[in-house]
């Protein structure tokens, strides 16, 4: 931001309003009427969006077609090369769960802090979350050797008593899970129940309305349903909290509670946060910036929302970083030869190439965020999001696999190398995760009416030719979006 | 359950209505707004949501729900691993933790359904699709009797719309 | 079970009664084969075999000419496993991977089943009275011009050899050509020339200094088996121990258990023994063998110090011959050669320059009809000797393998004949000692001894040789005592008295030299492989997968440089290169090895067989395609005096290797002291100096109790080292001899006051199992193991391990791998012990590294860091101290693997246990070989090294059965019992009274990656080493920090 200290720049630079404390956050907006209008509008089917869907669906039937291959003929159609014993799958599951971390926090942490940018982002990013969950559970049970006895990991009665092994940091994973997704979608639903309502109430189509209606569960805006409303929204968003902090704390065990060199580190779970919240919001920048061009929703997630998402994108890319560098500290200050030696390893030997995609595209390429110019760029952002979901998968691969490949035994040091049928069940998660999405974006709003309309100045009886704020007080009129010229 | 339903296009003479309705003590007042507003909350002024009492005891059985379903069944076959003690309650925590969020968010929902009487199977009398939109209701639960008296209070607050249902 | 082995009293009791009783009854049911479809094929009538129960029969291995004894066990009708006989005097209880390997041979699934006949020029099947139809009819045309029959035998002593000839003469024949083709028959000319016998005993341990001229007597040169235990046994004498020197182009298996190697050029051995035996200078011979004086220097004054001093020399050079002898007169004085002990079973073997000399009168035209049993000598012939063609020319062929392979391919009628292990026969093991071999199963297929087809023939055609309707009831007529006295004698497989061998002494073809050497800056060096020998190996997968204890590849032919060689060519592991001789050319990946002269290429003998050579056979190249013919004085052929010349080819080959990295790192996995560092002698035992006399580098368990001990009396209150008590403390010293901290921990949390026993279950040492209170344990005594990798084949045998190199195993299922060997190229062998060869020192290429063999098997951790991360309980820890994998219950999330250390934990990638998938590993009647008391591991589970629980729990049933407790070393786990080097004990460290108790706290005694705090129940000695003036390779245990 040195420029920014030369006067004449500070001349040019057009007045932005700080998203957190901004009065007005969509002044585009008028009223209630228009929120309902247009947001309903982008529940109708188009074409593209069929067409869409049908690749989602053709990714998908590849996936299952190579599972279904992998459990007929073993798992040995991977690329699995002893001692890698894990590999593609693992890492796609902790890729997809570290993805579906970002919506929580959108939804649950920033709403305890107030953060005034998340309402028109969250509802996306909830769903993401839920869906990436869902797209993620797959895989532990897609790595086993025998996964048609998945259930054994889970804690079912049975007559002779035999229960998982709680020790195993596979069945926290179970526990973890299972409670992540659980409460995330129900998050998701209270969310939408108020809205549900609005489009039952707006619905011509009588099936879609009774569907709407039993889905609404009766909801009616009245102002006790209000106040409990409040309450539980609250709580919720204080459980999901913690919750956000401790599923990818317990994903991070899988690997920190293994005595593998490289996995064996303290370090772990808040390493594995920081990175899940960064790549998640990659993906809401991914999947947000051609919805709001779609959608014609450019002035509700205006430049300023995405502005302020990229601080935060920013912010988790160098405590990302800053774990990549304690790890160098590590390597060398513990004087563990094991340590010492894999490391090495990994950053000039065997994979030196993963480690740099990986630090490129976590540490270097978000720099450029610390330049407002870029934050304000949704292009940029985009491309950005394709780099950082690329650079967390690799991430991933990083930890998984040069791990295991060079461990205490050197007659046991090998390489791995993916086949296809890796390749397509990691294209079909794809698939999955798609699919949902675009189903879910037809089907509900993908931004919280409600919520929003909270936002919106309300009608008041004496009429004004200018804005009102949300607190009723007076304003000039301001009538583009702001930021963005369209 | 009878009653007068005014639906208003403005926020503030919404809420005038319902201080006026308040005082003049017809009956019960159920308000219908688009979105949550403080106005209107001030202005009805109902007792603190009960609803974090379900939470805090959902939690709690969960977490106890958690350790005690690890440890009993570690201790159902003890079986050494790692020669780590057979019920190791530090591991365990995670459990405790996992179910009371678990227990805690699903009892919170419960907790919202039975204080806001939902799911509710039909629209009860009073409510009009416009209030999940634009418009703001008013509905005063009274005897018919004071429909009259409801009624003009409504109008002269700048209802647009009044009527009287049962 | 096999337990029976090494404890003899009950054994033989029960063998008496079984066998004898087996042998009587035999005459009626004999080795017939319309059984063979019944589920319990009955060699001993039904009453004498309990289902289930195993049956024992004592006879011998066959594979090579040693003759060592062995204990076949059978299990309802089929042999599943052979274990060396502890009564015998050649191998002592001691079996290596060949003979391990002859299940494969009596199962293979490319054996003949019936008698086939050549109709319209293709083979079909026939049966027995047509085939011998054709077979009396034939002899009886051959009759006419009995010089024009020719018979190739498989040599064997015994009584055999004697029938065919007096057979053969009966009809005007010529005495069969007797052809082992793994035998060294330059060494044994020599030896019959200088000592009078075949092949002497060599005395390691009364000697001081070993000096081998490219002699592996480990791997192949002669009676491998007993000389391995012989030299185990002499190097274990610590300070007493001899030195050893290896003399050679490459350093073999034996060259790496020397402790200096000096690379002498190819032929040039010759010089070295002249200036050792004073007919050179140093000088002299430095610049023959290319070697600097100094070192030839030192070698000649240690040599000339070192009384006894033991020369070993083989053949294979150009001036074989004068080798041997020079090196038999250096011994000859020495007195470590032993001739009265000699093994006698060399006797009689004739030089490969008879078949030579016999395809040139067949490619005259002089033959008639050609007789071939059990050799291939269209494989075994170089190319360049022309041998195929001549036999094509030869009217009627008859073979009487009762496998397939290239020579019985071009028969015109073949009988095949019974395996060893379903025919009777004896072998002269040693002088006045008969090594008894009785069938041991019902043939598995409809073939017949071919003594017995003799015998038939013989009455058929008129020549009458015996009155005797088969060999077994003219061993009988032959043996004291007759039937009676061999039944006595079957049990004990052995007993005195000697047959009488043919006159081996044929005159001797003019030797002719190579046509022509050809010429390249390389020389081509063809060595047997320790695996496949001379490719007779080649068709058992067990074989084939076993890694070469020197490369470590499996399943594929490669060419062996020195790396400074491949950097001049441009190539890396893997990179093919053309090796062109005067014969022919080969491409071939490359394998850079250090233990190699720069101007050598070597290529090991026995792979790359045609496809008639069956399924597994065709596996590699075969190194006889690049050699020249040639033979030596002695008549042998030359292996080790082709010219070559290696160019850079295109194309690349993924090794077929398991080896990750030779190198250690400095991680203590191997460690080693120098002989001078040991307290004393170290014979093994519980010595109280242990600690002191420890040294640095050295985990003796003692030492660090002791450490501790002192920690808690200097105020740390709690545990037996010194840590706080606290529930499941991994610390608790719970066992003697080793840590293991089981039951304390299962009290840990249950056992606090007032817990009752039942609470702790059999983790209670009070439980009336007992469990708690063994803690099963093994020794690897480094100083001993010489990387033969016996073990390893017998505990493929043991348990059921299933081979994935086969070309049908793999390619199938993994796009980007292909051929042989596919699953081994992404390391998923099974092999759940495993031979690691770690180099020491010579990180410059040079010839002074130091080689360290480590046998890598599950350590059964105290601490296992596999069980915790089970999410399902598949693996645990027993009360006994064992690791348990429970198959059933494991699904597969492979995590236990990630979390060991170790690396000794196998996952099932594919279904090798389902016959209807490609990967199937047991072909039919392969399946017939798996051990009933294993399970078959189905696809998706984890398996790994279980200590032969199944032996264990035998061994227990069978004591609680007889009301005892388990007597100490009653029984053993496979690869302690195999083991030719007896480097592996095995026992229960918490009971003082069995020997490994005692080995566990040996002074050279240490954990692997005991930083680890795993607490293994494996326990490994440390190797010793023999620094000699020359060596300047590290010789102490490098220290893990």
């Amino acid at each position: 931001m040195a420029t920014m200290a030369r006067p004449s720049r500070v001349k040019d630079e057009p007045r932005r309003p700080n998203i957190a404390s901004a009065d007005i956050q969509l002044p585009a907006v008028r009223d209630y009427e228009q929120v309902d209008r247009e947001i309903s509008a982008t529940l109708h089917p188009t074409v593209a969006w069929f067409i869409g869907l049908g690749v989602a669906i053709l990714f998908l039937i590849i996936g299952a077609a190579a599972w279904m291959y992998q459990i007929y003929t073993g798992l040995g159609v991977a690329g699995y090369n002893p001692p890698v014993m894990w590999g593609v799958y693992i890492i796609t599951f902790v890729f997809w769960v570290g993805i579906g971390h970002a919506g929580t926090l959108i939804s649950a942490i920033l709403y305890l802090f107030r953060a005034g940018f998340r309402t028109t982002i969250y509802r996306c990013a909830e769903a993401m979350t839920v869906f990436a969950v869902m797209t993620a559970g797959l895989f532990p049970i897609l790595h086993l050797g025998r996964p048609w006895k998945f259930f054994w990991l889970i804690p079912y009665p049975n007559w002779r008593y035999i229960w998982p092994q709680f020790k195993s940091p596979l069945v926290w994973d179970v526990f973890a899970i299972l409670t992540y997704l659980t409460v995330s979608s129900t998050f998701l639903y209270i969310g939408l129940i108020p809205d549900i309502a609005t489009l039952r109430d707006r619905e011509k189509n009588p099936v879609r309305r009774r569907i709407f209606g039993v889905l609404s569960l009766g909801w009616r805006n009245s102002d006790r349903e209000w106040r409990h409303f409040a309450r539980a929204y609250l709580f919720l968003a204080a459980f999901s909290t913690p919750l956000v902090l401790s599923v990818h704390s317990v994903v991070s065990f899988d690997f920190a509670m293994a005595l593998t060199p490289g996995w064996h580190t303290t370090i772990f779970p808040p390493y594995f946060v920081a990175g899940a919240i960064f790549s998640g919001i990659g993906m809401v920048f991914t999947i947000i910036i051609p919805l709001r061009k779609w959608f014609g929703l450019k002035h509700y997630v205006t430049i300023n929302h995405l502005d302020a998402a990229a601080k935060l994108c920013l912010f988790t890319s160098l405590v990302v970083g800053c774990a990549y560098m304690t790890e160098w500290f590590v390597a060398w200050f513990s004087g563990n030869e094991f340590e010492k030696n894999f490391f090495a390893n990994r950053i000039w030997g065997q994979w030196w190439w993963a480690s740099a995609i990986l630090y490129t595209c976590n540490m270097v390429l978000p720099l450029t965020l610390f330049k407002q110019s870029w934050r304000r760029n949704p292009t940029w952002l985009f491309i950005l999001s394709f780099f950082i979901n690329l650079g967390m998968w690799f991430e991933r691969f990083v930890i998984v696999v040069p791990s295991l490949s060079h461990e205490f035994e050197p007659w046991q040091w090998a390489g791995y190398s993916p086949t296809w049928v890796d390749f397509a069940i990691l294209a079909g998660s794809f698939g999955w995760f798609s699919m949902w999405f675009l189903l879910f974006i037809k089907q509900l709003p993908v931004i919280a009416i409600s919520e929003v309309k909270e936002i919106v100045p309300p009608k008041l009886r004496q009429t004004h030719d200018h804005g009102i704020d949300s607190a009723g007080r007076h304003l000039e009129f301001e009538p583009s979006t702001p930021g963005e010229a369209d | 359950m009878s009653g007068v339903i005014g639906a208003f296009r403005e926020l503030d003479s919404a809420v005038y209505a319902v201080e006026a309705l308040k005082k003049e003590r017809l009956g019960e007042i159920t308000v219908y707004t688009p979105t949550p507003r403080h106005e209107i909350e001030h202005a009805v002024n109902a007792p603190q949501s009960p609803v974090r009492r379900f939470t805090l005891f959902g939690g709690l059985f969960g977490a106890t729900c958690g350790y005690w379903i690890a440890i009993w069944a570690s201790d159902y076959w003890p079986l050494v691993v790692g020669g780590k003690p057979v019920a190791s309650w530090v591991p365990y925590t995670i459990f405790g933790f996992e179910v009371m969020v678990l227990f805690g968010a699903l009892a919170t929902v419960l907790g919202l359904f039975i204080n806001s009487r939902v799911p509710r199977l039909t629209m009860t009398v009073g409510y009009d699709g416009r209030f999940s939109g634009g418009d703001y209701g008013v509905w005063v639960a009274c005897p018919p009797e004071k429909y009259a008296q409801a009624q003009s209070l409504l109008r002269e607050h700048g209802a647009v719309e009044v009527r009287d249902e049962r | 079970m096999s337990s029976e082995t090494s404890k003899p009293g009950v054994k033989r009791r029960e063998f008496l009664k079984v066998v004898g009783a087996g042998s009587a009854t035999a005459t009626m049911i004999g080795c017939s084969s319309e059984r063979v479809e019944k589920l319990i094929p009955y060699f001993v009538s039904p009453d004498q075999t309990v289902p289930g129960v195993s049956t024992y029969y004592a006879s011998t291995c066959r594979e090579c000419a040693s003759a060592c004894g062995i204990i076949a066990e059978t299990r309802d009708g089929r042999t599943i496993k052979l274990e060396g006989n502890p009564d015998h005097p050649v191998n002592r209880g001691a079996l290596c991977a060949k003979g391990q390997a002859a299940l494969q041979g009596l199962y293979n699934p490319d054996r003949y089943r019936t008698p086939m006949v050549r109709r319209g020029g293709k083979l079909e099947k026939t049966t027995w009275d047509d085939a011998l139809k054709i077979f009396g009819d034939k002899l009886a045309e051959a009759r006419r011009n009995p010089g024009g029959v020719a018979f190739i035998n498989r040599h064997q002593s015994g009584g055999f050899p004697q029938l065919l000839n007096s057979w053969l003469a009966g009809m005007g024949m010529a005495p069969a050509l007797s052809i082992d083709p793994d035998a060294d028959t330059t060494a044994i000319a020599a030896n019959l020339q200088t000592f009078g016998v075949a092949w002497p005993r060599y005395d390691f341990a009364s000697t001081r200094l070993i000096i081998s001229f490219g002699a592996d007597f480990l791997d192949g040169w002669g009676a491998s088996v007993p000389q391995q235990l012989d030299f185990a046994d002499a190097r274990a004498r610590g300070a007493n121990a001899p030195r050893f020197i290896y003399v050679g182009a490459r350093r073999s298996l034996t060259g790496l258990n020397a402790d200096d190697w000096i690379p002498a050029k190819p032929g040039s051995e010759l010089a070295i023994v002249q200036m050792l035996s004073g007919a050179s200078t140093p000088q002299q011979a430095a610049q023959a063998s290319g070697v600097d004086v100094a070192r030839l220097t030192a070698l000649q004054t240690e040599f000339a110090a070192a009384k006894p001093a033991l020369v070993l020399a083989a053949g294979g050079g150009p001036n074989g011959m004068e080798l041997c002898l020079a090196a038999n007169a250096l011994n000859g004085t020495s007195g470590a050669v032993s001739i009265a002990d000699a093994y006698r079973g060399f006797e009689g073997i004739d030089p490969v320059s008879h078949i030579r000399a016999l395809g040139q009168r067949m490619q005259g035209g002089g033959v008639s009809m050609l007789m071939v049993h059990n050799v291939d000598p269209v494989y075994l012939m170089p190319k360049s000797s022309g041998f195929r063609a001549a036999m094509a020319k030869v009217p009627f062929k008859v073979s009487f393998s009762s496998i397939m392979d290239e020579t019985s391919e071009m028969a015109d009628l073949i009988l095949p004949d019974n395996h060893s292990l379903e025919s009777w026969g004896e072998a002269q093991a040693v002088t006045n000692t008969l090594s008894l071999q009785q069938p041991t199963m019902d043939p598995v297929f409809d073939t017949r001894a071919i003594a017995d087809v003799l015998l038939a023939v013989s009455r058929t055609t008129g020549t009458p040789i015996a009155t005797m309707p088969d060999y077994r009831s003219l061993m009988i007529s032959r043996f004291p005592g007759g039937a009676a006295g061999l039944a006595a004698a079957l049990p004990k497989g052995i007993s005195s008295g000697s047959v009488q061998q043919p006159a081996g002494s044929k005159a001797l073809p003019q030797p002719v030299a190579a046509a022509n050497a050809g010429n390249g800056d390389f020389t081509l060096l063809v060595y047997p492989s320790p695996a496949l020998g001379m490719g007779e190996g080649a068709n058992k997968p067990w074989l084939q997968e076993l890694p070469d204890p020197v490369t470590k590849i499996a399943w594929q032919t490669v060419a062996e440089i020195h790396p400074a060689t491949a950097r001049k060519l441009g190539v890396e592991n893997g990179d093919h290169v053309i090796v062109e001789t005067a014969a022919g050319k080969l491409s071939l990946p490359v394998y850079t090895y250090q233990g190699i002269r720069e101007d050598v290429v070597a290529v090991a003998a026995g792979r790359g067989h045609a496809d008639s050579a069956g399924r597994y056979a065709k596996a590699g190249s075969n190194a006889f395609d690049l050699l020249t013919y040639a033979e030596d004085r002695s008549g042998s052929i030359m292996l080790g005096s082709t010219r070559a010349r290696v160019t850079k080819d295109g194309g690349h080959s993924r090794l077929v290797t398991t080896e990750g990295s030779a190198r250690q790192h400095g991680r203590g996995i191997a460690q080693a002291v120098v002989v001078g560092q040991l307290g004393g002698t170290h014979e093994a035992s519980g010595s109280e100096h242990a600690a002191e006399a420890a040294p640095q580098g050295s985990v003796s368990g003692e030492q660090k109790e002791r450490a501790l001990g002192e920690k808690a009396a200097a105020g740390e209150h709690g545990g037996e080292e010194g840590h706080p008590e606290f529930p499941g403390d991994a610390s608790h010293e719970f066992l003697p001899g080793l840590r293991s901290p089981t039951a304390k921990d299962a009290q840990g949390d249950l056992g606090g006051p007032g817990t009752k026993s039942k609470e702790k279950g059999m983790y209670d040492p009070e439980h009336w199992s007992g469990m708690a209170r063994r803690r099963w344990a093994m020794t690897i005594d480094l100083a001993r193991c010489t990387g033969c990798s016996a073990c390893v084949t017998a505990c493929y045998a043991e348990n059921n391990i299933p081979t994935v190199g086969a070309d049908w195993q793999g390619p199938k299922v993994l796009p980007d791998r292909t051929g042989f060997g596919a699953n081994i190229t992404r390391s998923r062998e099974m092999s759940w012990i495993r031979l690691e060869r770690y180099f020491e020192g010579g990180e410059d290429g040079g010839a002074d590294f130091e080689t360290r063999f480590v046998p890598m098997l599950c350590q059964h951790c105290g601490n296992a860091p596999c069980e915790p991360v089970c999410p399902v309980y598949a693996t645990y820890h027993a009360p006994d101290g064992l690791n348990v994998q429970v198959y059933n219950r494991c699904v597969g999330t492979r995590y236990c693997s990630n979390n060991c250390p170790y690396k000794v934990r196998y996952f099932n990638w594919f279904g090798y246990g389902e016959p209807a998938r490609a990967q199937y590993a047991f072909p039919e009647p392969l399946n017939w070989q798996l051990n009933p008391d294993v399970t078959v591991r189905g696809k998706g589970v984890m398996e790994k090294c279980t200590f032969c629980v199944q032996r264990i729990r035998e061994a227990e049933n069978r004591a609680a059965l007889e009301h005892r407790g388990v007597e100490p070393d009653e029984f053993t786990v496979a690869c302690a019992e195999a083991c030719p080097s007896r480097a592996i004990t095995f026992g229960d460290a918490a009971d003082e009274r069995w020997t490994v108790a005692k080995l566990v706290n040996d002074e050279r005694a240490y954990h692997v990656f005991e930083e680890l705090n795993t607490y293994t129940a494996v326990v490994y000695l440390k190797k010793v080493n023999h620094p000699g003036a020359m060596t300047t390779s590290p010789v102490a245990a490098p220290e893990v920090h």
